[in-house]
């Protein structure tokens, strides 16, 4: 740990990384509170595999077509966002055939992205990192994406917390009451893709869900308000990108997979822990 | 609440499920400050009722008036009480926060409650004898406790009309005596509708019954019985009458 806190000092493509999961960890442990309690797990699902659409297809822009200013961040907020509004449609309108049709994105977007990155050169690394993820290829110009989406997912959350807590709870009693709740779940499905790019930086597609899902479940089991559980998932998410950014420094290991390991096992150990006790 | 109009006018309302007709001409009248059971077989479209007055499913024909406005949502002046909410025991939900949820209608664009709401809220939980249980989590309570919570919530919203879904139908005999207590005590201060299979209740509590069976019909509470007598419902409800004179 020594070794790593003393790198930290040194280099700062680690430093970045450590941020790049630090700013990842907020809007991914806020949101992925609501995507538990919802339970809109495989949505995200599908939103996270098929936001590797935008990917490819930027990053084919970009080397293929010159285009320089477009990056893959980008266009994988673009495609997360076109998913979530879509997967967020077809639930309103097509709730009997919700899942099939979700699986189907989900398979379409990766279809899509592997095809535009197959077509690019050097397509094997940059599929491997958005796949498995690599903290350690964060830019600045990704850093300062990171801070602007946090402060959006933070603003967003600050005004609409009451609002989304009912929707996720009773749909029905939120619709009494005048709430446009179709309108919400929808922002909900947007800022779910926002926090989904966040954490593809970090962990990569593959694991995203990891990181969505867990610190928010284990801080469910510690807590009955959702707004405490929110502030622990944070704390929690931070916890894992940090410790588990540690450990693959140390043990040489891919960051992304230790951070959803270091998580998984946490996960597994907590209620274990609480049963002993 | 305007004295003068009715609550509520159904006039020749027809509602069917694609090719299933639930309701056929319902027509009725609901005055201000009335207490009103709706009663009837299972499937006979009381639910449908109930969600056709609060505006959740549209008429196939017909017109349904409320406080002299058509079916439109929002209505802020109806509060709605489930038979039974079905949600996670682990929702990290507080009971405070459930019943704060009455006033989601008057929250302001930055998300913070009014102080006077909060205290809407606190008054409504005293007023079924859960403020003690405000900040358990709402998954900890009781059958019983959680219909008075959601009463309570239907309450923080100073409704004009309140609509009931079988209250009772899933709590123990205590948890319904003291549901019934408190819907007593709202009696002539808003207008109530109250779907139920209890017999006794129609009896004791409400000013009109509507039978709801596709069609709709009026009676009053002591004709419940002569009703029944002519087999209107099945045999279980039945059995809770007096013995019938033969």
């Amino acid at each position: 740990m020594i070794s790593f806190l003393e790198a930290l000092q040194t280099n700062p493509m680690l430093l970045s990384a450590v941020v790049a999961g630090l700013a990842s960890s907020i809007a991914s442990g806020i949101i992925g509170s609501y995507v538990v309690v919802k339970r809109i797990v495989f949505i995200c699902g599908s939103i996270s595999h098929s936001v590797l659409s935008g990917i490819g297809f930027c990053l084919w822009l970009e080397r293929t077509k010159g285009i320089e200013w477009i990056t893959p961040l980008q266009g994988a907020l673009v495609a997360g966002i076109l998913s979530a509004l879509l997967i967020g449609w077809i639930r309103l309108h097509y709730r009997q055939r919700e899942d099939s049709i979700i699986a189907a994105l989900w398979s379409v977007g990766m279809a899509v992205g592997i095809l535009f990155i197959s077509q690019t050169p050097g397509f094997n690394v940059e599929l491997t990192n958005f796949l498995i993820g690599n903290i350690l290829w964060v830019t600045p110009s990704d850093l300062n994406t990171l801070f602007a989406l946090d402060v959006l997912v933070i603003l967003c959350v600050l005004c609409l917390h009451k609002r989304f807590l009912a929707i996720c709870f009773d749909e029905e009693q939120a619709r009494l009451q005048g709430l446009p709740v179709n309108a919400l779940y929808l922002l909900l499905l947007v800022l779910t893709a926002v926090s989904i790019v966040l954490l593809i930086q970090v962990v990569g597609i593959i694991l995203v869900m990891t990181m969505l899902t867990i610190p928010a479940a284990i801080a469910n089991l510690f807590s009955r308000r959702l707004s405490h559980v929110m502030c622990m998932a944070v704390g929690i998410s931070c916890l894992f990108c940090f410790g588990g950014t540690a450990l693959a420094y140390n043990l040489d290991w891919p960051a992304g997979a230790t951070i959803a390991l270091t998580a998984g096992i946490a996960y597994i150990a907590t209620p274990l822990i609480r049963g002993l006790r | 609440m305007n004295s003068e109009l009715p609550t509520i006018s159904l006039h020749d309302v027809c509602f069917s499920y694609q090719d299933t007709l639930v309701l056929k001409n319902i027509s009725f009248l609901v005055n201000p400050g009335e207490f009103i059971g709706i009663i009837g077989p299972n499937g006979g479209g009381k639910t449908t009722l109930i969600k056709l007055l609060l505006g959740f499913l549209k008429p196939l024909s017909g017109s349904i008036s409320i406080f002299n406005q058509m079916a439109t949502l929002p209505r802020q002046q109806i509060a709605y009480v489930p038979q039974s909410l079905h949600f996670d025991k682990d929702f990290p939900i507080s009971v405070l926060e459930l019943v704060m949820q009455g006033c989601l209608s008057k929250l302001p664009w930055y998300g913070i409650f009014r102080q006077t709401d909060k205290k809407k809220a606190l008054d409504a939980l005293e007023k079924v004898g859960l403020l003690d249980f405000q900040n358990h989590p709402f998954g900890s309570l009781s059958g019983g406790q959680s219909q008075r919570a959601l009463i309570a919530r239907a309450l923080a919203s100073e409704p004009d009309l309140l609509l009931l879904d079988e209250p009772t139908a899933s709590v123990d005999t205590q948890a319904e005596g003291d549901i019934y207590r408190i819907l007593k005590e709202l009696q002539g201060k808003m207008t109530i509708m109250m779907v139920t299979h209890n017999l006794q209740a129609a009896i004791e509590l409400f000013d009109r019954v509507i039978c709801v069976q596709q069609t709709a019909s009026i009676i009053n509470p002591e004709q419940l019985c002569e009703h029944f007598v002519h087999g209107l419902y099945h045999t279980p409800l039945i059995k809770l009458q007096k013995p019938i004179p033969l």
